[in-house]
């Protein structure tokens, strides 16, 4: 098959109509949050902290698959929008921990700022103190900032390996200026020793934003504006000839990503306790695009069979073989990279997909063929598969018109 | 202080050599074969370890090992190129992450052989100590041996570039890949070959930049983002882009360290980056292509 | 779809099993570990950019381990066992890993972390759990937590005899060069009070951004200031590209010496001894100690791990941290770890390589050598100055804190943590 057709084919099959919650999601969906929400129950108090950690980094994979499997762009820098919200909230729980809580240096303002030689906590950070201002900024300023790197970017027809090298750049930078800045941030040694909200009670949270994250990416990604964004990503200069400002529904995605990003981050930053530079550089950013390519980047529920896979294995393997993980590591990329482009979901999906086409297919054959009922089966396809045209469906015909 | 100054130019000149030499292997793969190479860094790396056991090993110096490296790490290129790229080059974000694979695989592969530990390459008898340049103090006959081989090695890429018949078809493949395929021009070989070449300039890059820096596993990724923000800055695609980008990284660094310090040196260059990738996407001497087709 | 029977048993079925799956796997995991055997944690990372530091440690630690349970192990007859994690330079990763070993494996203690990035991270664990963490590196004190001992050297005991030794020798101007993050600016800061106590004076004072490794442009300030001194607190990769370049542009250790506190034999081993000749380094241990316990602790390391490889100070208090937890397990007979921090490790003496090392009864901090070490052509070091006795730790250097202290014995302290109060540091105001 040539790339065009298979391309084509591509569409085509994303392209075919599925119920928004089919069944069989809401339950697996369900059965996965109870496991996970009662773990702490009898798990163990590391696992279940692994546990959340995975939940977080899945929100931020599919904050990437959104923008790389649903758009078509491919950012290297996700981890900015990731690190963005998680340094909001684990500055915040600093401050108002340092606050009640003298530092081994005996003041009251953040340790790293004291030995950096501030007195008091800046006038621009005062109000970070409350959780609410920080909520309200982890909200705000990197869909901001996404918003005004999306207008630059998608607006003059920048994406693909450009894109991908330029958030790459935006990441590093972003990642040196927290170094550099360390009286603000704590620099290489990150911020560390506040508040951490690592009980069951706080992974019911993050299992509930995860969901609600889950199921808007999927009205998202199945409603009208999603057929526009896989239109566009599978060719984005036909849509535009469709009469779509694509740029428009590629900043919109490209937003809407990066602020889920944050929400991962200021989760995270809650969860663990510990916020570093990281965090929001190049090598989380690349992380986060294999797990959402290992799991099916062109679905929702992919980033959190790939992060939860391939963490896991990297938990795992990292005890049982610790000389040779990254070996495995790498080879898995490269693996999933040459023989399942689309991921494990992506692959599984297709497959099914394809069974049922061609199901289809073979019943209207054999209907057609034989005899009485072929009236019936002929009419039956022409109502449900929606893969070929009514007539075709109805005259046995293949359909295929390219 | 006026010494100081020109002492200061010329260091700048050896830094934008560096970052020269760093680059050019990226930005000829990137700019043929529209591969980003995730695995730069460790191509570098591998370069400086056979160089430390060409060293070690064989007894030879500097002048030995970039021959070696560059064929070395060119074949190395070429297995990677034949093994994991090729096939994936209608895909190109997904050459990064195999590539970004390739690099793990590197760097575990070379933690097995060689340790964790740091490795000691020395530079070349004849080059070692300075001579008297104006300023205050000598300069380094290696940083001006550093310097005459980026010039050598831009030339180099030129002349393979636009004086041969095979820099035609690797600028034909550049410009429209279906059509040179039309035209005759075996294009996977093209790609194979620029790959290969590619990695030997970073297998060259690890030679000599080994002498005046250090040499362990991890020393590949500094590299690779300093390429990276070369490329970005000078443009993809058109290779005048990496001096144009080193000299404004290079110069900029070291006259910013120079007067304030290095760490506000190295922000505010980073903030000009920043803000000439935002004016101007495709960098300084990007390359628009004018094709209406598919878009990635 | 509509939901039939069989099709709600059938999901109904793989739910139950998928959520039976990790109650059996917490059990496999539960069960309850050899009487015989005493789990101690080894937390250094062996891959990432620290890796390079922190393998001789881990190494040095299972040679330790090996060589006590060789020698009949500890508490009447029962092995250590060391648990090894890979925290992959990444501080993320040593906080879970350090979690992992404190609830999962429940070790006795970690022996682990290089860098105080990575020490940072792990201590709120430690502390929350009540867990014993054995930290072998030099560091910029100031500091002082309940769960943590501290076998590294501290400022004043690398610094205090440094100084005013290097302006009597080489003269009062300095030039302070240090990568960008906290130990070289505190320790900076340590240093400059030196300098103003023994009439030193500082020309500059510069930081480089960690990971920059292109020191030309202060190499040409070093050479227009032209200070007496060059006082380095460069980390890593750094000393290896600083050193090298200073000599490639001409200046040797007769114009301008290099004195700092931080760079050792593995470094030198990396860039080349050329590079190193003559310059300074203020170290408790050198592996050219002239002593019989270095001699065999030299020799050992390099027959376990091989003869290129050079012992260092950071090294050698990792090997004897290590003999201070069997002997305090020895000491206590339980593996309580309020016993073994309270009654165990305190006081603890071992004859170490360097010297008699001992574990002060009040603020967890290691009694050490000082000694000046100038590098020689072979990559180590002629022991020029050694103190005459060891020397007290300080963690508040009386130069920059001096009414404030560390000590767990005073009462304010242990009521302090008796109670449960988060603040598990010993830091008492005098």
């Amino acid at each position: 098959m040539t790339t065009a057709s298979a391309e084509l084919g591509r569409a085509r099959f994303t392209l075919r109509r599925e119920p928004m919650f089919p069944l069989w999601s809401i339950f697996g969906v369900a059965a996965v949050v109870a496991i996970l929400a009662t773990y702490p129950l009898y798990g163990t108090e590391y696992v279940m902290n692994l546990l959340g950690m995975f939940v977080c980094f899945s929100i931020f994979a599919l904050s990437i698959s959104l923008i790389w499997g649903f758009a078509g762009i491919l950012s290297l820098g996700q981890a900015i929008y990731f690190g963005m919200g998680a340094y909001f909230i684990a500055l915040s729980l600093k401050l108002s921990y340092a606050a009640e809580n003298p530092t081994r240096y005996g003041g009251t303002i953040p340790d790293y700022m004291e030995w950096n030689g501030l007195t008091e906590v800046p006038a621009i950070m005062a109000p970070l103190m409350h959780i609410e201002v920080a909520i309200v900024c982890l909200l705000f300023f990197p869909t901001l900032l996404a918003f005004i790197f999306g207008v630059i970017t998608f607006k003059r027809h920048i994406y693909g390996v450009y894109c991908a090298v330029i958030t790459l750049a935006e990441a590093l930078i972003l990642q040196e200026f927290i170094i550099e800045y360390q009286a603000y941030t704590g620099g290489f040694n990150g911020i560390t020793d506040y508040e951490t909200y690592n009980n069951m009670y706080f992974l019911w949270v993050i299992l509930a934003v995860a969901v609600l994250l889950f199921g808007t990416s999927r009205l998202l990604t199945h409603s009208r504006i999603g057929t526009v964004l896989k239109s566009v990503r599978d060719n984005d200069v036909r849509a535009e000839f469709n009469g779509y400002e694509v740029a428009n529904y590629r900043i919109f995605v490209f937003c809407f990503a990066s602020m889920m990003a944050a929400i991962a981050g200021g989760l995270y930053a809650a969860w663990m306790g510990i916020v570093s530079h990281l965090d929001t550089g190049p090598i989380l950013s690349i992380e986060g695009v294999i797990w959402a390519a290992v799991g099916g980047r062109a679905t929702v529920i992919g980033p959190f069979i790939g992060t939860f896979l391939v963490k896991g294995a990297e938990f795992f393997l990292s005890q049982q073989l610790a000389w040779a993980w990254q070996l495995v590591m790498g080879l898995l990329f490269i693996f999933v990279v040459k023989f399942m482009p689309e991921g494990i979901m992506g692959t599984i999906g297709k497959s099914i997909a394809m069974g049922r086409q061609r199901r289809a297919y073979a019943e209207s054959q054999d209907a057609y063929q034989s005899g009485p009922m072929a009236v019936v089966a002929r009419l039956r396809a022409a109502f449900t598969d929606g893969n070929r045209g009514f007539m075709d469906n109805l005259l046995g015909r293949s359909g295929r018109r390219d | 202080m006026g010494d100081a100054v020109l002492t200061q130019f010329f260091s700048g000149f050896s830094l934008v050599a560096i970052l020269i030499i760093a680059a050019l292997g990226l930005a000829v793969i990137f700019g043929v074969a529209g591969v980003i190479n995730m695995a730069h860094g460790e191509f570098i790396m591998v370069g400086a370890y056979v160089a430390s056991v060409v060293q070690s090993g064989l007894g030879g110096n500097t002048f030995w090992s970039i021959p070696i490296c560059f064929v070395a790490v060119g074949l190395l290129g070429l297995v990677v190129e034949r093994t994991v790229i090729r096939g994936l080059y209608d895909r190109p974000l997904e050459t990064l992450l195999a590539t970004w694979g390739v690099s793990l695989i590197l760097i575990v592969v070379i933690k097995m052989i060689f340790g964790t530990e740091l490795h000691y390459v020395g530079s070349p008898e004849m080059l070692q100590g300075g001579f008297p340049a104006p300023g205050n103090l000598p300069f380094p006959w290696y940083r001006l041996f550093l310097i005459l081989l980026s010039i050598l090695l831009l030339i180099a890429t030129f002349v393979l570039f636009f004086r041969t018949k095979f820099g035609l078809a690797v600028r034909a493949v550049r410009r429209n890949r279906s059509m040179s395929e039309a035209m005759g021009i075996n294009t996977a070989r093209v790609d194979m070959l620029i790959f290969a070449y590619g990695s030997g300039l970073a297998g060259v890059a690890g030679a000599v930049l080994a002498p005046i820096k250090t040499v362990s596993p991890t020393m590949g990724f500094p590299y690779a983002v300093d390429s990276f923000m070369v490329l970005v800055l000078g443009g993809v695609g058109n290779l005048m882009g990496v001096p144009v980008g080193a000299a404004i990284i290079g110069e900029g660094e070291t006259i910013l360290a120079f007067l304030f310090n290095s760490v506000i040196g190295k922000l505010l260059v980073f903030l000009l980056i920043v803000l000439v990738i935002r004016i101007v996407p495709r960098g300084i001497f990007g390359y628009q292509e004018r094709t209406l087709g598919h878009r990635r | 779809m509509k939901i039939n029977r069989r099709r709600f048993l059938k999901t109904a079925a793989l739910t139950g099993t998928a959520a039976a799956f990790p109650y059996f796997y917490t059990q496999k995991f539960a069960k309850a570990e050899e009487s015989d055997e005493i789990k101690v944690g080894i937390l250094h990372s062996l891959s990432g950019t620290i890796a390079i530091i922190e393998r001789s440690l881990h190494n040095a630690e299972l040679m330790a381990i090996e060589e006590i349970n060789a020698a009949g192990g500890v508490m009447g007859g029962k092995k250590l066992v060391p648990v090894v994690e890979d925290p992959q330079s990444v501080v993320r990763v040593f906080r879970q890993k350090a979690k992992k070993l404190l609830l999962q494996d429940k070790v006795v203690a970690v022996l682990g972390c290089y860098t105080s990035a990575s020490r940072q991270s792990v201590l709120p664990e430690f502390e929350n759990n009540n867990g014993i963490l054995l930290y072998p590196t030099l560091y910029e004190a100031q500091e002082c937590s309940y769960n943590c001992f501290y076998t590294g050297a501290v400022p004043n005991q690398q610094l205090d005899d440094f100084a005013p030794w290097v302006i009597d020798k080489f003269g009062p101007r300095h030039y302070l060069i240090g990568a960008n993050y906290i130990y070289p600016k505190e320790t900076n800061r340590e240093w400059k009070a030196l300098l103003d106590n023994f009439g030193g004076e500082t020309v500059a004072e510069e930081y480089a951004p960690l990971g920059h490794t292109e020191f030309a442009t202060n190499i040409n300030k070093i050479a227009s200031l032209q200070p007496d001194v060059v006082f380095s607190t460069l980390v890593g990769d750094q000393i290896v590209a600083f050193y090298k370049q200073f000599k490639q542009f001409g200046i040797t250790a007769e114009d301008i010496p290099i004195c700092t506190p931080i760079t050792t034999e593995q470094e030198i081993k990396g860039m080349g001894p050329e590079y190193a000749l003559g310059h300074y380094t203020s170290f408790n241990y050198f592996q050219s100690v002239d002593s019989p316990e270095n001699a065999d602790f030299v020799s050992r390391y390099k027959a376990t791990y091989g003869e290129d490889e050079v012992t260092n100070a950071v090294m050698e208090a990792a090997y004897f941290q290590t003999y201070f937890l069997a002997q305090a397990l020895d000491k206590t007979g339980s593996t309580d770890a309020d016993a073994l921090i309270t009654e165990g490790l305190p006081g603890q003496e071992f004859q170490a390589p360097q010297g008699k090392v001992k574990i002060d009864e009040k603020n967890h901090h290691t009694y050490l050598w000082a000694r000046i070490g100038q590098a020689r052509e072979d990559g180590q070091f002629d022991i020029v100055w050694k103190s005459e006795d060891w020397i007290r730790p300080d963690p508040w250097v009386d130069l920059l804190y001096p009414d404030r202290d560390c000590d767990f014995t005073d009462p304010r302290v242990i009521e302090r943590i008796k109670s449960g109060d988060r603040d598990r540091s010993g830091t008492i105001e005098i």
